[in-house]
C-alpha cells in the first residue's frame, strides 16, 4: 500500500509544481520568481560575514534555547490542537481511500507521508537560513538535523491532537487509553512550573540585567536536577543541529533519531487506540443516548443591530459585511475578544493594587503582541480576497468595479486585526493605568495611545493591501483560504515571507512616515506632544495617497484576471 | 436585450469559442447545447463577465459589458451548475447580501416570496452546511432571481434538484421570460430545452452549428423532419450526421 501512497504524493506533488511553474510563461511570474531568488541570495548566501558574527556567541545556548523553544511548540500543540488539519483529507481523498481497501493506520500514514512534503521544503529553507559559520556541521548534516527535528515535532503534536481529540469526544473511555500519555504530560507540565517557579528567584534579576545575563541564568537554572531530566529528551532533539564536527553530530543524532522512530510508533498506536476508543464510546452512545445529538445552535446566527445590512448603499459594503460576519460568527474571534476584555479588566485593577509587578509583564506582553501583530497578523487574519479568491467566478460576476471589490475586501481583514491591536493596546494601557511613577506619564501615554489607534487602521491597510496584491498579482503561487500551511514545519516559508512583506510595508511607509515625522518635528515647539496628532494626520494622507494608487492598479488586474487562466491555488 | 458578436476565446492554441454571433430578445429563452467541451460553458461565462473574451463584443441592455461592466452586470443574473455559497452567511443573509449589491430597495418585500417559490421559507436560518444539495441550488437561484434581472444566465440549472423542484424552476423561468427576461440556459437535458426554450444553439468545436427554433432547424435540413431535439442534436454533431445510437 505504501507504493500507492508514495505514487500519489509524489505525482500530486510533481504535478502541482509543473502547474505553478508554467506560469512562468507570464512575465509578472518571472519577474516575480527572480525577485525571490534574488531575496533568497541574500537571506542564504550573500549573508555571510567574512568573519564570524556576534551571534556566533550565542551558539553555545543554542541547545538550551532550541530545547525551550521545542518544548513551547509542543505545549502549544497539546493546548490548542493545531495538528488538526495535518489529517484533513481532501475530497477526492475521502472518495478514494475511504471507501477503498485501506486501514485506518494506512490513511494516517498516507498523511504523514503527504506532511512531508512540506517538512522537507522548510527544511531546506532552514539549510540555507543558517548559514554554515553559525550552526552545525556541514549543509547536509544540518539539512538532516532540521528535517529529524522538524518531523518529530510533527509526529508529536499529531500524537498529542490524537490524544485530545479522543479525550473531547470519547470523555473517561478515552482517558483510559491515553493514560500513558496524559501521565506523561502531566509530569511534564508539573515539572515544567515547579522548575520555572525554583528558578524564578535567579531569572528575574537576569532578565533586568540583559539577554546575556537572562540566558547565563537560564543555563544555571536548566543545570538543575529536575531541569535537567525534563530538558534532556528536547535537548536531544536540538542536539545535532548543534554539533559543529562530524564526530559530534554522530554521537548526538543516534538519540535524536531514537526519538523520531518512539515518536513514530506512538503515533500509529495513538491511531489505534483512538480507534478502539471510538468503536467503545459508539457503542456506549447507542445504548444510552439513542436520540439525535447534532441540532444546530441559532443563537450566534442572530446579530446586533449594528451587523444588519441596509439594502442601499455602497453595494461594495455587502462584501465587507460579509466578511466581518465571518469573525464575529467564529467561535475563536469571540474567545479571543472576551479573553482580551477580561485581560484588560484584570491587568487595570492589578496594576493599582501591585504596580509593577504581573500587570507590568502583561502590559509589556500586550505591547509586545500589538507590535507584532504589524507583521505577523496579516498571516493570522485572512477574511479578504485570499479567502474570496476561491470564489473568482462569483466576485467577477457582481456588478462591482474591480477596485471596490478590493478596497472592500481589504477593509474587512484591516478592520478585524486594527480590532485585535485595539484590544492589546487597551491591556497594556490598562496595565499600567495604576502605575503613577512610569515614564511617560498618564498623560502622555493617552495621547501616544490615540495616536497609535488612529493611524493602525491606515498602516493596516496599506499592509493588508500588499497581502491581496500578491493574492491578486499570483493566485497560482499564493496559498489561497482562510487556512494556510502553519506549525513548526511551516515556520521557514512563513518566515521569509514575513520579512519580505516586512520590506515591503517599510518600503511603502518610508515617505508617508517622513512627512508625518517632519510634520511632528515642526509643530513640537509650539504644541508639544499634541504635534502627534498632525504628524499622524500627515503620516494618514500619506497612506492614503498611496493606497488610492495601490486600489486603482490592483482593481485593473483584478478586472483583467482570467479566472480560467488563473489557475487558482487552494 | 443580450447581443454578442464576433465572440472568441482562446486557451493558449486551443480556441474555446470562434465567431459566436446571436441575440437574445426580451422574453426569449434562448436553450445553449452542445457536446461536452463545445464550448457553452465559455459562452455563458464570458456573458456573465467572468471570463475576457479574446475577440468579440457582448452587450447587455445596450451596455457593452467590456466598457461598462457594471451597467451591463447590474442587468444580469448568472446561476452556476455547481452553487458558490459563503460558509457563514445563511439562507436570508445571503439574500440580502445579493441584495445591497443589485441595490434592491424593498428586499424585504422580495425575500418571502422568493424563499416561497423555491421551497426554502422553512430554512431562512440555515447556513449553507445544514442545506442538501439541492437547496444550494434552490438558494444560488434565489439569489439570481432576488432583483428580477433582465437578463438570466443558467448553467445546468436543474443539477441536484429533485423533480418537484425541477418542475418549480421550469415554471420559475418560463414565468420570468413571459414577464419580459431574455434567458440563455445551457443544459445537456434536451427535454428540457426543447420543452421551454423558444429557440436553440447548438454548438460544437466552439463554433455554432445551428441557430433557431427547432422548426426552423429542421425546415433547413429537410431529412430531420419529425425527428425530437435529441436526434436532430446527435445529427449535427456528428460527423457524418448520424441521428441511430
Amino acid at each position: 500500500m505504501i507504493g500507492v501512497f508514495t505514487y500519489l504524493a509524489w505525482r500530486s506533488t510533481y504535478n502541482r509544481v509543473a502547474r505553478q511553474a508554467r506560469q512562468l510563461r507570464n512575465p509578472r511570474y518571472l519577474a516575480a520568481l527572480a525577485f525571490g531568488l534574488t531575496y533568497l541570495w541574500i537571506v542564504a548566501v550573500d549573508q555571510r560575514p567574512e568573519r564570524p558574527p556576534q551571534i556566533l556567541v550565542g551558539a553555545r545556548w543554542l541547545e538550551l534555547v532550541g530545547a525551550v523553544g521545542v518544548i513551547g511548540a509542543l505545549l502549544w500543540g497539546w493546548i490548542f490542537g493545531v495538528e488538526r488539519r495535518v489529517l484533513a483529507f481532501s475530497p477526492a481523498e475521502v472518495t478514494f481511500l475511504f471507501s477503498g481497501p485501506v486501514t485506518r493506520r494506512g490513511l494516517v500514514q498516507y498523511k504523514l507521508l503527504r506532511n512531508q512534503v512540506l517538512i522537507l521544503f522548510n527544511s531546506l529553507l532552514w539549510t540555507l537560513i543558517l548559514a554554515r559559520e553559525r550552526f552545525g556541521a556541514s549543509p547536509w548534516l544540518r539539512a538532516i538535523s532540521i528535517w529529524v527535528l522538524l518531523t518529530t515535532i510533527s509526529f508529536h503534536r499529531l500524537g498529542a491532537s490524537f490524544v485530545r481529540t479522543s479525550l473531547l469526544e470519547h470523555g473517561r473511555i478515552a482517558l483510559r487509553h491515553r493514560i500513558v500519555s496524559l501521565v506523561l504530560l502531566g509530569a511534564l507540565v508539573i515539572g515544567v512550573a515547579w522548575s520555572i517557579k525554583d528558578a524564578m528567584p535567579d531569572l528575574a534579576p537576569g532578565w533586568a540585567g540583559g539577554l546575556t545575563t537572562f540566558l547565563d541564568a537560564l543555563t544555571d537554572a536548566a543545570g538543575r536536577p529536575v531541569p535537567r531530566v525534563l530538558l534532556a529528551p528536547f535537548r536531544a532533539m536540538v542536539r545535532p543541529l548543534a554539533a559543529h564536527t562530524l564526530g559530534d553530530w554522530v554521537r548526538a543524532a543516534g538519540p535524536a533519531l531514537g526519538l523520531l522512530v518512539l515518536h513514530y510508533v506512538w503515533v500509529i498506536r495513538a491511531d489505534a487506540a483512538f480507534e478502539e476508543a471510538a468503536a467503545e464510546a459508539a457503542l456506549r452512545r447507542a445504548r444510552v443516548t439513542p436520540r439525535e445529538r447534532a441540532t444546530p445552535r441559532l443563537a450566534h446566527r442572530r446579530l446586533p443591530a449594528l451587523f444588519r445590512l441596509a439594502p442601499v448603499g455602497w453595494p461594495a459594503q455587502a462584501l465587507l459585511w460579509k466578511n466581518l460576519l465571518a469573525v464575529v460568527r467564529s467561535r475563536r474571534a469571540r474567545n479571543v475578544a472576551a479573553a482580551l476584555a477580561l485581560a484588560a479588566v484584570v491587568a487595570g485593577l492589578l496594576s493599582f493594587q501591585a504596580p509593577g509587578s504581573v500587570a507590568e509583564v502583561a502590559g509589556w506582553l500586550a505591547t509586545t503582541w500589538a507590535g507584532l501583530s504589524i507583521v505577523i497578523g496579516p498571516q493570522w487574519v485572512r477574511n479578504d480576497l485570499r479567502s474570496d479568491l476561491l470564489k473568482l467566478d462569483l466576485l467577477r460576476s457582481y456588478p462591482l468595479a474591480g477596485r471596490a471589490v478590493v478596497a472592500a475586501e481589504t477593509a474587512a481583514s484591516t478592520l478585524v486585526l486594527t480590532g485585535l491591536q485595539i484590544g492589546l493596546l487597551l491591556v497594556a494601557y490598562f496595565a499600567f493605568l495604576g502605575n503613577a511613577h512610569m515614564d511617560p506619564p498618564l498623560g502622555l501615554r493617552t495621547i501616544a495611545l490615540l495616536t497609535v489607534v488612529a493611524c493602525l487602521p491606515g498602516i493596516n491597510y496599506l499592509g493588508m493591501l500588499i497581502q491581496n496584491g500578491a493574492a491578486i498579482l499570483f493566485p497560482a503561487w499564493v496559498h489561497l483560504g482562510s487556512g494556510r500551511p502553519g506549525g513548526v514545519e511551516a515556520l521557514g516559508q512563513n518566515m521569509l515571507i514575513i520579512v519580505a512583506y516586512s520590506a515591503l510595508l517599510g518600503a511603502g511607509l518610508v515617505l508617508p512616515g517622513m512627512l508625518g515625522l517632519l510634520t511632528f518635528a515642526l509643530l513640537r515647539d509650539a504644541i508639544g506632544w499634541w504635534a502627534l496628532v498632525p504628524g499622524s494626520l500627515v503620516l494618514l494622507a500619506g497612506i492614503a495617497v498611496e493606497a488610492a494608487a495601490l486600489l486603482r492598479w490592483l482593481g485593473g488586474v483584478f478586472e483583467s484576471t482570467d479566472p480560467a487562466g488563473a489557475e487558482i491555488a487552494a | 436585450m443580450i447581443e454578442v458578436e464576433g465572440l472568441e476565446k482562446q486557451y493558449g492554441d486551443f480556441p474555446a469559442v470562434r465567431g459566436l454571433s446571436f441575440a437574445v430578445r426580451p422574453g426569449e429563452v434562448l436553450g445553449l447545447v452542445g457536446p461536452n467541451g463545445a464550448g457553452k460553458t465559455t459562452t455563458i461565462r464570458s456573458i456573465a463577465g467572468i471570463i475576457i473574451p479574446t475577440r468579440g463584443t457582448i452587450r447587455i441592455g445596450g451596455h457593452d459589458l467590456a466598457a461598462e461592466p457594471v451597467a451591463a452586470k447590474s442587468l444580469l443574473a448568472f446561476i452556476p451548475d455547481e452553487p458558490h455559497l459563503f460558509e457563514y452567511l445563511t439562507v436570508e443573509e445571503h439574500l440580502r447580501f445579493v441584495g445591497r449589491l443589485y441595490q434592491v430597495g424593498d428586499v424585504d418585500g422580495r425575500i418571502p416570496g422568493l424563499l416561497a417559490e423555491l421551497d426554502l421559507a422553512d430554512k431562512r436560518t440555515a447556513l449553507p452546511g445544514e442545506l442538501s444539495r439541492g437547496m444550494k441550488q434552490k438558494l444560488a437561484i434565489a439569489c439570481g432571481l432576488l432583483h428580477s434581472p433582465a437578463a438570466l444566465l443558467l448553467d445546468e440549472p436543474l443539477t441536484g434538484l429533485d423533480p418537484v423542484g425541477i418542475r418549480r424552476m421550469k415554471a420559475t423561468i418560463v414565468r420570468r421570460a413571459a414577464a419580459g427576461t431574455a434567458v440563455i440556459l445551457s443544459s445537456h437535458l434536451l427535454h428540457l430545452v426543447e420543452e421551454i426554450c423558444t429557440r436553440v444553439l447548438v454548438m460544437n468545436g466552439g463554433q455554432t452549428v445551428a441557430i433557431g427554433t427547432v422548426a426552423d432547424i429542421v425546415a433547413s435540413r429537410p431529412a430531420l423532419s419529425g425527428r425530437r431535439l435529441e436526434d436532430i442534436f446527435l445529427a449535427l454533431i456528428t460527423p457524418d450526421g448520424d441521428a441511430r445510437p
